[in-house]
Protein backbone atom coordinates (compact mmCIF):
# COMPACT_ATOMS: atom_id res chain seq x y z
CA UNK A 1 0.00 0.00 0.00
CA UNK A 2 2.73 2.36 0.93
CA UNK A 3 4.49 1.79 -2.31
CA UNK A 4 1.29 2.39 -4.19
CA UNK A 5 0.82 5.69 -2.49
CA UNK A 6 4.33 6.74 -3.39
CA UNK A 7 3.79 5.96 -7.03
CA UNK A 8 0.55 7.83 -7.09
CA UNK A 9 2.19 10.93 -5.70
CA UNK A 10 4.92 10.63 -8.27
CA UNK A 11 2.35 10.37 -11.01
CA UNK A 12 0.56 13.46 -9.90
CA UNK A 13 3.77 15.37 -9.68
CA UNK A 14 4.82 14.30 -13.12
CA UNK A 15 1.49 15.11 -14.67
CA UNK A 16 1.35 18.54 -13.15
CA UNK A 17 4.89 19.18 -14.33
CA UNK A 18 4.25 18.08 -17.86
CA UNK A 19 1.07 20.13 -17.93
CA UNK A 20 2.78 23.25 -16.72
CA UNK A 21 5.73 23.04 -19.10
CA UNK A 22 3.95 23.99 -22.30
CA UNK A 23 2.21 26.75 -20.37
CA UNK A 24 5.55 28.35 -19.58
CA UNK A 25 6.51 28.13 -23.23
CA UNK A 26 3.31 29.53 -24.66
CA UNK A 27 1.65 31.72 -22.09
CA UNK A 28 4.84 33.51 -21.19
CA UNK A 29 3.75 34.95 -17.92
CA UNK A 30 5.72 38.15 -17.42
CA UNK A 31 8.40 37.82 -14.79
CA UNK A 32 7.49 39.63 -11.60
CA UNK A 33 11.02 40.60 -10.70
CA UNK A 34 12.08 41.93 -14.09
CA UNK A 35 13.96 45.19 -13.86
CA UNK A 36 12.17 48.16 -15.28
CA UNK A 37 13.83 51.44 -14.42
CA UNK A 38 11.67 53.99 -16.19
CA UNK A 39 13.52 56.99 -14.79
CA UNK A 40 16.84 55.56 -15.82
CA UNK A 41 15.56 54.91 -19.31
CA UNK A 42 14.19 58.43 -19.62
CA UNK A 43 17.44 59.86 -18.37
CA UNK A 44 19.46 57.86 -20.86
CA UNK A 45 17.13 58.88 -23.62
CA UNK A 46 17.68 62.49 -22.71
CA UNK A 47 21.41 61.88 -22.68
CA UNK A 48 21.69 60.48 -26.15
CA UNK A 49 18.79 62.17 -27.85
CA UNK A 50 19.34 64.67 -30.58
CA UNK A 51 18.01 68.15 -29.88
CA UNK A 52 14.26 68.48 -30.03
CA UNK A 53 14.17 70.92 -32.88
CA UNK A 54 16.63 69.10 -35.08
CA UNK A 55 15.77 69.39 -38.72
CA UNK A 56 13.73 66.56 -40.13
CA UNK A 57 16.26 66.19 -42.94
CA UNK A 58 18.69 64.66 -40.47
CA UNK A 59 16.32 62.11 -39.13
CA UNK A 60 14.13 61.13 -42.07
CA UNK A 61 11.78 59.35 -39.71
CA UNK A 62 8.09 58.78 -40.20
CA UNK A 63 5.66 57.32 -37.71
CA UNK A 64 2.88 55.09 -38.82
CA UNK A 65 -0.26 54.21 -36.91
CA UNK A 66 -0.35 50.46 -37.07
CA UNK A 67 -3.42 48.28 -37.20
CA UNK A 68 -4.03 47.29 -33.58
CA UNK A 69 -4.11 43.52 -33.93
CA UNK A 70 -1.70 41.89 -36.30
CA UNK A 71 -1.46 38.16 -36.16
CA UNK A 72 2.24 37.36 -35.99
CA UNK A 73 1.74 33.80 -37.12
CA UNK A 74 -0.09 34.88 -40.26
CA UNK A 75 2.82 35.65 -42.59
CA UNK A 76 0.74 37.35 -45.25
CA UNK A 77 -1.07 39.68 -42.87
CA UNK A 78 2.14 40.57 -41.09
CA UNK A 79 4.07 41.33 -44.27
CA UNK A 80 1.13 43.30 -45.58
CA UNK A 81 1.17 45.41 -42.44
CA UNK A 82 4.88 46.12 -42.91
CA UNK A 83 4.36 46.93 -46.54
CA UNK A 84 1.58 49.39 -45.83
CA UNK A 85 3.69 50.98 -43.14
CA UNK A 86 6.57 51.40 -45.58
CA UNK A 87 4.35 52.72 -48.34
CA UNK A 88 2.53 55.14 -46.10
CA UNK A 89 5.80 56.31 -44.59
CA UNK A 90 7.35 56.83 -47.99
CA UNK A 91 4.36 58.86 -49.18
CA UNK A 92 4.59 61.12 -46.15
CA UNK A 93 8.35 61.48 -46.43
CA UNK A 94 8.20 62.28 -50.13
CA UNK A 95 5.51 64.85 -49.51
CA UNK A 96 7.78 66.58 -46.98
CA UNK A 97 10.79 66.35 -49.26
CA UNK A 98 8.78 67.69 -52.16
CA UNK A 99 7.53 70.63 -50.17
CA UNK A 100 11.10 71.35 -49.09
CA UNK A 101 12.16 71.29 -52.72
CA UNK A 102 14.83 68.66 -52.22
CA UNK A 103 15.67 66.11 -54.85
CA UNK A 104 14.68 62.66 -53.79
CA UNK A 105 14.23 60.54 -56.88
CA UNK A 106 17.08 59.00 -58.72
CA UNK A 107 17.20 60.32 -62.27
CA UNK A 108 17.02 57.53 -64.85
CA UNK A 109 20.48 58.27 -66.18
CA UNK A 110 22.13 58.14 -62.79
CA UNK A 111 24.17 55.01 -62.54
CA UNK A 112 26.04 54.06 -59.41
CA UNK A 113 26.94 51.07 -57.35
CA UNK A 114 23.96 49.17 -56.11
CA UNK A 115 23.51 47.16 -52.95
CA UNK A 116 23.16 43.94 -54.88
CA UNK A 117 25.64 43.13 -57.59
CA UNK A 118 24.66 42.66 -61.20
CA UNK A 119 25.54 38.99 -61.10
CA UNK A 120 23.22 38.52 -58.15
CA UNK A 121 20.43 40.40 -59.90
CA UNK A 122 20.99 38.16 -62.93
CA UNK A 123 20.46 35.18 -60.68
CA UNK A 124 17.28 36.73 -59.33
CA UNK A 125 16.07 37.33 -62.86
CA UNK A 126 16.92 33.78 -63.84
CA UNK A 127 14.93 32.47 -60.95
CA UNK A 128 11.96 34.60 -61.84
CA UNK A 129 12.12 33.37 -65.41
CA UNK A 130 12.32 29.76 -64.29
CA UNK A 131 9.33 30.27 -62.05
CA UNK A 132 7.37 31.86 -64.86
CA UNK A 133 8.26 28.99 -67.14
CA UNK A 134 7.20 26.50 -64.51
CA UNK A 135 3.84 28.18 -64.16
CA UNK A 136 3.34 28.24 -67.90
CA UNK A 137 4.23 24.60 -68.24
CA UNK A 138 1.87 23.65 -65.47
CA UNK A 139 -0.89 25.57 -67.18
CA UNK A 140 -0.20 23.85 -70.47
CA UNK A 141 -0.33 20.49 -68.81
CA UNK A 142 -3.62 21.41 -67.23
CA UNK A 143 -5.01 22.47 -70.56
CA UNK A 144 -3.88 19.26 -72.22
CA UNK A 145 -5.53 17.27 -69.48
CA UNK A 146 -8.78 19.10 -69.97
CA UNK A 147 -8.64 18.69 -73.73
CA UNK A 148 -8.13 14.99 -73.25
CA UNK A 149 -11.16 14.84 -71.03
CA UNK A 150 -13.27 16.63 -73.61
CA UNK A 151 -12.01 14.37 -76.38
CA UNK A 152 -13.00 11.37 -74.33
CA UNK A 153 -16.48 12.75 -73.86
CA UNK A 154 -16.84 13.46 -77.57
CA UNK A 155 -15.73 9.93 -78.39
CA UNK A 156 -18.24 8.48 -75.96
CA UNK A 157 -20.97 10.60 -77.52
CA UNK A 158 -20.04 9.35 -80.96
CA UNK A 159 -20.09 5.74 -79.87
CA UNK A 160 -23.46 6.24 -78.31
CA UNK A 161 -24.84 7.76 -81.47
CA UNK A 162 -23.46 4.94 -83.56
CA UNK A 163 -25.07 2.37 -81.31
CA UNK A 164 -28.33 4.25 -81.48
CA UNK A 165 -28.28 4.33 -85.26
CA UNK A 166 -27.55 0.66 -85.41
CA UNK A 167 -30.46 -0.03 -83.14
CA UNK A 168 -32.72 2.13 -85.23
CA UNK A 169 -31.69 0.34 -88.38
CA UNK A 170 -32.41 -3.01 -86.84
CA UNK A 171 -35.72 -1.70 -85.59
CA UNK A 172 -36.71 -0.46 -89.02
CA UNK A 173 -35.88 -3.80 -90.57
CA UNK A 174 -37.98 -5.53 -87.93
CA UNK A 175 -40.82 -3.17 -88.62
CA UNK A 176 -40.63 -3.86 -92.27
CA UNK A 177 -40.68 -7.59 -91.61
CA UNK A 178 -43.74 -7.20 -89.45
CA UNK A 179 -45.46 -5.23 -92.14
CA UNK A 180 -44.69 -7.94 -94.60
CA UNK A 181 -46.05 -10.53 -92.26
CA UNK A 182 -49.22 -8.56 -91.77
CA UNK A 183 -49.77 -8.22 -95.45
CA UNK A 184 -49.38 -11.99 -95.75
CA UNK A 185 -46.18 -11.98 -97.75
CA UNK A 186 -47.98 -10.57 -100.73
CA UNK A 187 -45.83 -10.58 -103.79
CA UNK A 188 -45.47 -8.02 -106.53
CA UNK A 189 -46.44 -4.53 -105.69
CA UNK A 190 -46.15 -4.95 -101.93
CA UNK A 191 -42.76 -6.50 -102.24
CA UNK A 192 -41.53 -3.62 -104.23
CA UNK A 193 -42.92 -1.12 -101.84
CA UNK A 194 -41.46 -2.95 -98.88
CA UNK A 195 -37.99 -2.54 -100.15
CA UNK A 196 -37.48 1.11 -100.15
CA UNK A 197 -34.04 0.84 -101.56
CA UNK A 198 -32.63 3.69 -103.48
CA UNK A 199 -30.99 3.14 -106.79
CA UNK A 200 -27.54 3.21 -105.37
CA UNK A 201 -28.14 1.18 -102.27
CA UNK A 202 -26.12 -1.72 -103.61
CA UNK A 203 -23.28 0.38 -104.80
CA UNK A 204 -20.20 0.25 -102.69
CA UNK A 205 -19.20 3.40 -100.95
CA UNK A 206 -15.59 4.36 -101.36
CA UNK A 207 -15.15 5.01 -97.69
CA UNK A 208 -13.04 2.70 -95.68
CA UNK A 209 -15.21 0.66 -93.33
CA UNK A 210 -14.53 0.35 -89.64
CA UNK A 211 -13.22 -2.87 -88.28
CA UNK A 212 -11.24 -3.85 -91.32
CA UNK A 213 -8.08 -5.83 -90.75
CA UNK A 214 -4.99 -3.78 -91.45
CA UNK A 215 -3.76 -6.20 -94.13
CA UNK A 216 -6.86 -5.73 -96.26
CA UNK A 217 -5.93 -3.11 -98.81
CA UNK A 218 -9.31 -3.05 -100.51
CA UNK A 219 -10.81 -1.56 -97.38
CA UNK A 220 -13.12 -4.46 -96.69
CA UNK A 221 -14.91 -4.21 -100.04
CA UNK A 222 -13.80 -7.58 -101.32
CA UNK A 223 -15.43 -9.40 -98.45
CA UNK A 224 -18.73 -7.66 -98.97
CA UNK A 225 -19.37 -8.57 -102.60
CA UNK A 226 -22.54 -10.68 -102.60
CA UNK A 227 -21.51 -12.45 -105.79
CA UNK A 228 -18.52 -14.05 -104.21
CA UNK A 229 -20.41 -15.31 -101.21
CA UNK A 230 -20.85 -18.90 -102.36
CA UNK A 231 -20.83 -20.69 -105.68
CA UNK A 232 -24.11 -22.51 -105.07
CA UNK A 233 -26.24 -19.46 -104.59
CA UNK A 234 -24.52 -17.86 -107.46
CA UNK A 235 -25.47 -20.65 -109.86
CA UNK A 236 -29.03 -20.78 -108.63
CA UNK A 237 -29.32 -17.09 -109.13
CA UNK A 238 -28.01 -17.35 -112.62
CA UNK A 239 -30.44 -20.09 -113.53
CA UNK A 240 -33.33 -18.15 -112.14
CA UNK A 241 -32.29 -15.12 -113.99
CA UNK A 242 -32.05 -17.06 -117.18
CA UNK A 243 -35.59 -18.30 -116.53
CA UNK A 244 -37.25 -15.19 -115.15
CA UNK A 245 -35.00 -12.45 -116.37
CA UNK A 246 -33.40 -9.71 -114.42
CA UNK A 247 -34.73 -6.25 -114.28
CA UNK A 248 -36.65 -4.54 -117.04
CA UNK A 249 -40.34 -3.85 -117.40
CA UNK A 250 -42.69 -6.67 -116.61
CA UNK A 251 -45.41 -5.55 -118.95
CA UNK A 252 -43.30 -6.28 -121.97
CA UNK A 253 -42.80 -9.84 -120.85
CA UNK A 254 -46.49 -10.50 -120.43
CA UNK A 255 -47.46 -9.42 -123.87
CA UNK A 256 -47.73 -12.00 -126.62
CA UNK A 257 -45.45 -11.89 -129.50
CA UNK A 258 -45.72 -13.57 -132.90
CA UNK A 259 -43.78 -16.54 -131.67
CA UNK A 260 -45.86 -17.15 -128.58
CA UNK A 261 -49.11 -16.88 -130.44
CA UNK A 262 -47.98 -19.53 -132.87
CA UNK A 263 -46.64 -21.79 -130.18
CA UNK A 264 -49.04 -24.58 -129.48
CA UNK A 265 -46.73 -26.72 -127.40
CA UNK A 266 -48.83 -26.54 -124.28
CA UNK A 267 -52.17 -26.56 -126.01
CA UNK A 268 -54.19 -29.75 -125.40
CA UNK A 269 -57.57 -29.74 -126.95
CA UNK A 270 -58.92 -32.93 -125.39
CA UNK A 271 -58.07 -32.52 -121.70
CA UNK A 272 -60.15 -29.59 -120.49
CA UNK A 273 -59.32 -30.22 -116.84
CA UNK A 274 -55.61 -30.11 -117.44
CA UNK A 275 -56.00 -27.13 -119.69
CA UNK A 276 -57.81 -25.21 -116.98
CA UNK A 277 -55.20 -26.02 -114.42
CA UNK A 278 -52.48 -24.94 -116.76
CA UNK A 279 -54.38 -21.80 -117.60
CA UNK A 280 -54.83 -21.05 -113.97
CA UNK A 281 -51.18 -21.61 -113.40
CA UNK A 282 -50.18 -19.30 -116.11
CA UNK A 283 -52.56 -16.63 -115.00
CA UNK A 284 -51.34 -16.72 -111.54
CA UNK B 1 28.45 67.69 -63.12
CA UNK B 2 24.77 67.49 -62.31
CA UNK B 3 25.37 65.57 -59.16
CA UNK B 4 27.85 68.08 -57.81
CA UNK B 5 25.56 70.98 -58.45
CA UNK B 6 22.77 69.33 -56.55
CA UNK B 7 24.95 68.82 -53.53
CA UNK B 8 25.86 72.47 -53.40
CA UNK B 9 22.21 73.32 -53.65
CA UNK B 10 21.34 71.21 -50.67
CA UNK B 11 24.14 72.73 -48.68
CA UNK B 12 22.81 76.13 -49.44
CA UNK B 13 19.49 75.08 -48.10
CA UNK B 14 21.13 74.02 -44.87
CA UNK B 15 22.89 77.32 -44.58
CA UNK B 16 19.65 79.15 -45.02
CA UNK B 17 18.31 77.14 -42.15
CA UNK B 18 20.99 77.95 -39.66
CA UNK B 19 20.90 81.70 -40.43
CA UNK B 20 22.26 83.81 -37.57
CA UNK B 21 24.00 81.85 -34.77
CA UNK B 22 27.64 81.17 -35.55
CA UNK B 23 29.06 77.72 -35.22
CA UNK B 24 30.22 77.12 -31.64
CA UNK B 25 33.62 75.83 -30.85
CA UNK B 26 33.90 72.13 -30.96
CA UNK B 27 34.42 70.47 -27.61
CA UNK B 28 36.79 67.62 -27.22
CA UNK B 29 34.09 65.04 -26.94
CA UNK B 30 31.65 67.03 -28.99
CA UNK B 31 31.46 64.58 -31.86
CA UNK B 32 30.46 61.72 -29.65
CA UNK B 33 27.17 63.03 -28.42
CA UNK B 34 26.97 66.11 -30.49
CA UNK B 35 23.35 66.69 -29.71
CA UNK B 36 23.96 67.08 -26.02
CA UNK B 37 26.92 69.30 -26.46
CA UNK B 38 25.15 71.61 -28.84
CA UNK B 39 21.75 71.50 -27.33
CA UNK B 40 21.78 75.21 -26.91
CA UNK B 41 21.95 75.91 -30.62
CA UNK B 42 20.66 72.97 -32.53
CA UNK B 43 20.69 74.86 -35.78
CA UNK B 44 24.22 73.70 -36.52
CA UNK B 45 23.48 70.18 -35.54
CA UNK B 46 25.68 67.81 -37.45
CA UNK B 47 25.26 64.13 -37.34
CA UNK B 48 28.69 62.52 -37.32
CA UNK B 49 27.61 59.11 -36.29
CA UNK B 50 29.96 56.25 -37.08
CA UNK B 51 28.99 52.68 -36.43
CA UNK B 52 31.37 49.85 -35.84
CA UNK B 53 30.06 46.51 -37.07
CA UNK B 54 31.70 43.30 -35.91
CA UNK B 55 30.83 39.81 -34.99
CA UNK B 56 32.09 37.10 -32.72
CA UNK B 57 34.29 34.27 -33.90
CA UNK B 58 32.72 31.06 -35.16
CA UNK B 59 29.68 32.90 -36.42
CA UNK B 60 27.39 30.96 -38.72
CA UNK B 61 27.60 31.82 -42.40
CA UNK B 62 23.98 32.88 -42.54
CA UNK B 63 24.48 35.35 -39.72
CA UNK B 64 27.72 36.54 -41.23
CA UNK B 65 25.84 37.27 -44.43
CA UNK B 66 23.29 39.19 -42.42
CA UNK B 67 26.10 41.25 -40.96
CA UNK B 68 27.53 41.92 -44.40
CA UNK B 69 24.10 43.03 -45.55
CA UNK B 70 23.90 45.46 -42.67
CA UNK B 71 27.34 46.74 -43.59
CA UNK B 72 26.24 47.32 -47.17
CA UNK B 73 23.18 49.19 -45.94
CA UNK B 74 25.05 51.53 -43.63
CA UNK B 75 27.53 53.69 -45.56
CA UNK B 76 28.60 55.29 -42.28
CA UNK B 77 29.79 52.06 -40.73
CA UNK B 78 33.20 50.54 -40.26
CA UNK B 79 33.70 46.85 -40.34
CA UNK B 80 36.15 45.21 -38.05
CA UNK B 81 37.58 41.74 -37.81
CA UNK B 82 35.93 39.14 -35.71
CA UNK B 83 36.28 39.31 -31.97
CA UNK B 84 36.97 36.32 -29.77
CA UNK B 85 33.69 35.71 -28.02
CA UNK B 86 35.28 35.14 -24.63
CA UNK B 87 36.53 38.66 -24.48
CA UNK B 88 33.33 40.14 -25.77
CA UNK B 89 32.30 41.25 -22.37
CA UNK B 90 32.76 44.94 -22.23
CA UNK B 91 36.25 46.25 -22.20
CA UNK B 92 37.66 44.93 -25.47
CA UNK B 93 34.76 46.07 -27.52
CA UNK B 94 34.70 49.50 -25.92
CA UNK B 95 38.37 49.84 -26.61
CA UNK B 96 37.86 48.79 -30.18
CA UNK B 97 35.14 51.36 -30.69
CA UNK B 98 37.33 54.07 -29.34
CA UNK B 99 40.23 52.91 -31.45
CA UNK B 100 38.17 53.11 -34.60
CA UNK B 101 36.76 56.52 -33.71
CA UNK B 102 33.22 55.27 -33.72
CA UNK B 103 30.28 56.46 -31.67
CA UNK B 104 28.20 53.33 -31.68
CA UNK B 105 28.52 49.65 -32.32
CA UNK B 106 26.52 46.78 -33.71
CA UNK B 107 27.94 43.52 -32.43
CA UNK B 108 26.67 40.22 -33.79
CA UNK B 109 27.30 37.51 -31.27
CA UNK B 110 26.73 33.93 -32.27
CA UNK B 111 26.47 31.29 -29.61
CA UNK B 112 26.36 27.52 -29.93
CA UNK B 113 26.40 27.86 -33.69
CA UNK B 114 22.72 28.57 -33.66
CA UNK B 115 21.66 31.57 -31.62
CA UNK B 116 22.39 35.07 -32.77
CA UNK B 117 22.43 37.96 -30.34
CA UNK B 118 22.76 41.54 -31.44
CA UNK B 119 24.30 44.15 -29.24
CA UNK B 120 23.43 47.73 -30.04
CA UNK B 121 25.47 50.18 -28.03
CA UNK B 122 26.25 53.86 -27.90
CA UNK B 123 29.82 54.50 -26.92
CA UNK B 124 31.35 55.45 -24.59
CA UNK B 125 28.63 56.38 -22.16
CA UNK B 126 25.91 53.98 -23.15
CA UNK B 127 23.22 52.87 -23.22
CA UNK B 128 23.44 49.43 -24.78
CA UNK B 129 20.78 46.93 -25.67
CA UNK B 130 20.95 43.23 -26.25
CA UNK B 131 18.60 41.49 -28.61
CA UNK B 132 17.95 37.96 -29.66
CA UNK B 133 17.72 37.84 -33.45
CA UNK B 134 15.05 35.64 -34.98
CA UNK B 135 13.67 34.97 -38.42
CA UNK B 136 16.77 35.92 -40.36
CA UNK B 137 16.61 36.24 -44.12
CA UNK B 138 19.60 37.68 -45.91
CA UNK B 139 19.79 39.68 -49.10
CA UNK B 140 21.25 36.67 -50.86
CA UNK B 141 17.88 35.06 -50.97
CA UNK B 142 16.57 35.09 -54.49
CA UNK B 143 12.97 35.77 -53.61
CA UNK B 144 13.84 39.30 -52.52
CA UNK B 145 13.94 40.94 -55.91
CA UNK B 146 14.49 44.60 -55.12
CA UNK B 147 17.71 46.54 -55.42
CA UNK B 148 18.71 50.07 -54.59
CA UNK B 149 21.62 52.45 -54.63
CA UNK B 150 24.44 51.71 -52.27
CA UNK B 151 24.71 54.64 -49.93
CA UNK B 152 21.40 56.33 -50.52
CA UNK B 153 19.82 57.51 -47.30
CA UNK B 154 16.96 55.37 -46.08
CA UNK B 155 13.66 56.72 -44.88
CA UNK B 156 13.01 55.26 -41.44
CA UNK B 157 9.45 54.34 -40.66
CA UNK B 158 8.41 53.39 -37.16
CA UNK B 159 5.17 51.96 -35.95
CA UNK B 160 3.39 54.27 -33.56
CA UNK B 161 3.72 51.90 -30.59
CA UNK B 162 7.39 52.87 -30.33
CA UNK B 163 6.26 55.98 -28.48
CA UNK B 164 4.14 54.19 -25.90
CA UNK B 165 6.70 52.87 -23.43
CA UNK B 166 9.99 54.35 -22.24
CA UNK B 167 12.16 51.44 -23.27
CA UNK B 168 10.73 51.47 -26.78
CA UNK B 169 11.35 55.21 -26.93
CA UNK B 170 14.97 54.70 -26.00
CA UNK B 171 15.37 51.90 -28.53
CA UNK B 172 13.77 54.05 -31.20
CA UNK B 173 16.25 56.83 -30.57
CA UNK B 174 19.14 54.39 -30.73
CA UNK B 175 17.85 52.91 -33.96
CA UNK B 176 17.43 56.34 -35.50
CA UNK B 177 20.99 57.22 -34.66
CA UNK B 178 22.55 53.93 -35.72
CA UNK B 179 20.50 53.04 -38.79
CA UNK B 180 19.88 56.53 -40.06
CA UNK B 181 22.61 57.61 -42.43
CA UNK B 182 24.15 61.00 -41.57
CA UNK B 183 23.05 63.64 -44.01
CA UNK B 184 26.41 64.96 -45.10
CA UNK B 185 28.37 61.77 -45.03
CA UNK B 186 30.92 61.37 -47.80
CA UNK B 187 29.60 58.17 -49.28
CA UNK B 188 25.99 59.27 -49.30
CA UNK B 189 24.12 59.63 -52.56
CA UNK B 190 21.60 62.44 -52.73
CA UNK B 191 18.53 60.35 -53.47
CA UNK B 192 16.10 58.30 -51.47
CA UNK B 193 15.23 55.00 -52.99
CA UNK B 194 14.71 52.72 -50.03
CA UNK B 195 12.73 52.55 -46.80
CA UNK B 196 13.46 50.82 -43.54
CA UNK B 197 10.55 49.49 -41.58
CA UNK B 198 10.83 49.11 -37.82
CA UNK B 199 7.65 47.74 -36.45
CA UNK B 200 6.74 46.35 -33.06
CA UNK B 201 4.56 43.32 -33.38
CA UNK B 202 4.19 40.82 -30.56
CA UNK B 203 6.81 42.66 -28.47
CA UNK B 204 9.45 42.12 -31.16
CA UNK B 205 11.02 44.69 -33.44
CA UNK B 206 10.67 43.58 -37.04
CA UNK B 207 13.00 44.98 -39.66
CA UNK B 208 12.26 45.21 -43.37
CA UNK B 209 13.98 47.06 -46.19
CA UNK B 210 12.06 48.03 -49.31
CA UNK B 211 13.11 49.61 -52.55
CA UNK B 212 10.93 52.52 -53.66
CA UNK B 213 10.20 52.24 -57.33
CA UNK B 214 8.42 55.15 -58.92
CA UNK B 215 7.70 55.06 -62.62
CA UNK B 216 9.58 58.08 -63.73
CA UNK B 217 8.59 60.48 -66.38
CA UNK B 218 10.33 63.49 -64.95
CA UNK B 219 13.44 63.27 -62.86
CA UNK B 220 13.02 65.40 -59.81
CA UNK B 221 9.53 66.73 -59.70
CA UNK B 222 6.99 64.03 -59.38
CA UNK B 223 3.40 64.86 -59.93
CA UNK B 224 0.91 63.28 -57.59
CA UNK B 225 0.08 60.65 -60.17
CA UNK B 226 3.67 59.43 -60.12
CA UNK B 227 3.62 59.13 -56.36
CA UNK B 228 0.37 57.24 -56.45
CA UNK B 229 1.87 54.73 -58.81
CA UNK B 230 4.74 54.17 -56.43
CA UNK B 231 5.37 50.57 -55.49
CA UNK B 232 7.76 48.92 -53.07
CA UNK B 233 9.91 45.90 -53.75
CA UNK B 234 11.56 44.14 -50.89
CA UNK B 235 15.34 44.19 -50.93
CA UNK B 236 16.14 42.46 -47.67
CA UNK B 237 17.51 41.55 -45.24
CA UNK B 238 14.76 40.58 -42.86
CA UNK B 239 15.19 40.00 -39.19
CA UNK B 240 13.28 40.22 -35.98
CA UNK B 241 14.79 41.58 -32.77
CA UNK B 242 13.62 40.34 -29.43
CA UNK B 243 14.91 42.76 -26.78
CA UNK B 244 16.47 41.03 -23.80
CA UNK B 245 18.03 43.74 -21.70
CA UNK B 246 18.95 47.39 -21.81
CA UNK B 247 22.02 48.48 -19.89
CA UNK B 248 22.97 51.94 -18.73
CA UNK B 249 26.55 51.80 -19.94
CA UNK B 250 28.17 50.54 -23.05
CA UNK B 251 28.42 46.76 -22.68
CA UNK B 252 27.73 46.98 -18.98
CA UNK B 253 26.46 49.24 -16.31
CA UNK B 254 23.17 49.04 -14.46
CA UNK B 255 20.32 47.15 -16.02
CA UNK B 256 17.58 49.57 -16.95
CA UNK B 257 15.20 47.16 -18.54
CA UNK B 258 14.68 43.46 -18.59
CA UNK B 259 12.23 41.78 -20.91
CA UNK B 260 9.81 39.91 -18.64
CA UNK B 261 8.63 37.72 -21.50
CA UNK B 262 12.03 36.63 -22.65
CA UNK B 263 12.89 32.96 -22.67
CA UNK B 264 16.41 32.15 -23.68
CA UNK B 265 16.68 29.71 -26.56
CA UNK B 266 18.64 27.40 -24.28
CA UNK B 267 15.75 27.17 -21.88
CA UNK B 268 13.36 26.66 -24.72
CA UNK B 269 15.39 23.80 -26.10
CA UNK B 270 15.78 22.29 -22.65
CA UNK B 271 12.07 22.39 -22.12
CA UNK B 272 11.40 20.80 -25.45
CA UNK B 273 13.82 18.05 -24.56
CA UNK B 274 12.15 17.65 -21.22
CA UNK B 275 8.76 17.37 -22.81
CA UNK B 276 10.09 14.62 -25.01
CA UNK B 277 11.66 12.90 -22.02
CA UNK B 278 8.47 12.92 -19.99
CA UNK B 279 6.74 11.15 -22.82
CA UNK B 280 8.87 8.08 -22.26
CA UNK B 281 8.67 8.34 -18.48
CA UNK B 282 4.91 8.52 -18.70
CA UNK B 283 4.83 5.41 -20.79
CA UNK B 284 6.94 3.50 -18.29
CA UNK B 285 4.80 4.78 -15.44
CA UNK B 286 1.66 3.64 -17.16
CA UNK B 287 3.15 0.22 -17.66
CA UNK B 288 4.09 -0.21 -14.01
CA UNK B 289 0.70 1.09 -12.92
CA UNK B 290 -0.99 -1.46 -15.09
CA UNK B 291 1.18 -4.17 -13.64
CA UNK B 292 0.34 -3.12 -10.09
CA UNK B 293 -3.31 -3.07 -10.96
CA UNK B 294 -3.11 -6.56 -12.37
CA UNK B 295 -1.38 -7.81 -9.26
CA UNK B 296 -3.89 -6.12 -6.99
CA UNK B 297 -6.94 -7.37 -8.81
CA UNK B 298 -6.10 -10.85 -10.00
CA UNK B 299 -8.55 -12.55 -12.32
CA UNK B 300 -10.82 -15.10 -10.71
CA UNK B 301 -9.82 -18.64 -11.64
CA UNK B 302 -11.96 -19.70 -14.56
CA UNK B 303 -13.98 -22.74 -13.55
CA UNK B 304 -14.50 -23.80 -17.13
CA UNK B 305 -10.87 -23.43 -18.05
CA UNK B 306 -10.15 -27.13 -18.42
CA UNK B 307 -13.59 -28.27 -19.42
CA UNK B 308 -12.52 -29.43 -22.85
CA UNK B 309 -9.15 -30.68 -21.72
CA UNK B 310 -9.09 -34.41 -21.50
Amino acid sequence: MNEDDGIDVDDEELESKSDSEPEVLRLKEPLKNAVYNEDGLAEKLEDIAWPEDVDWKHKLTVDHEQAPDIDVEDDLAREMAFYTQALDGTRKAFAILQSAGLPFLRPPDYYAEMVKSDSHMLKVKGKLLVEKKKIEEAEERKKAREAKKIAKEVQAQKNKERAKRKKEDIESVKKWRKQRQQSGFAKGKDEDMGFNFDGNSFERSKKKRPGVSPGDRSGGFRKQGWKSKSGMENKKRERRESKFGHGGRKGMKKQNTAETTNDFRDFNKGDVKKQRRNGANRLL
Amino acid sequence: MGKKRKQTESQEVVKKDDTAPPRPKRTLLGWKDGGVAKKSDSAVFRNKEKVLVTCSRRIMSRYRHLMMDVVSLLPHCKKDSKVESKETKGATLNELVELRNCSSILFFECRKQKDLYLWMAKSPSGPSAKFLVNAVHTMEELKLTGNHLKGSRPILTFSANFDQEPHWKLLKEMIIQIFGTPKDHGKVKPFHDHVFVFSIVDRHIWFRNYQISVPHNETDKVDRGGLDKMTLVEVGPRFCLNPIKIFGGSFGGPTLYENPFYISPNLERAQMKKAKATKYVKKVKAKTRRKMHEIENPLEPDEFADLWKE
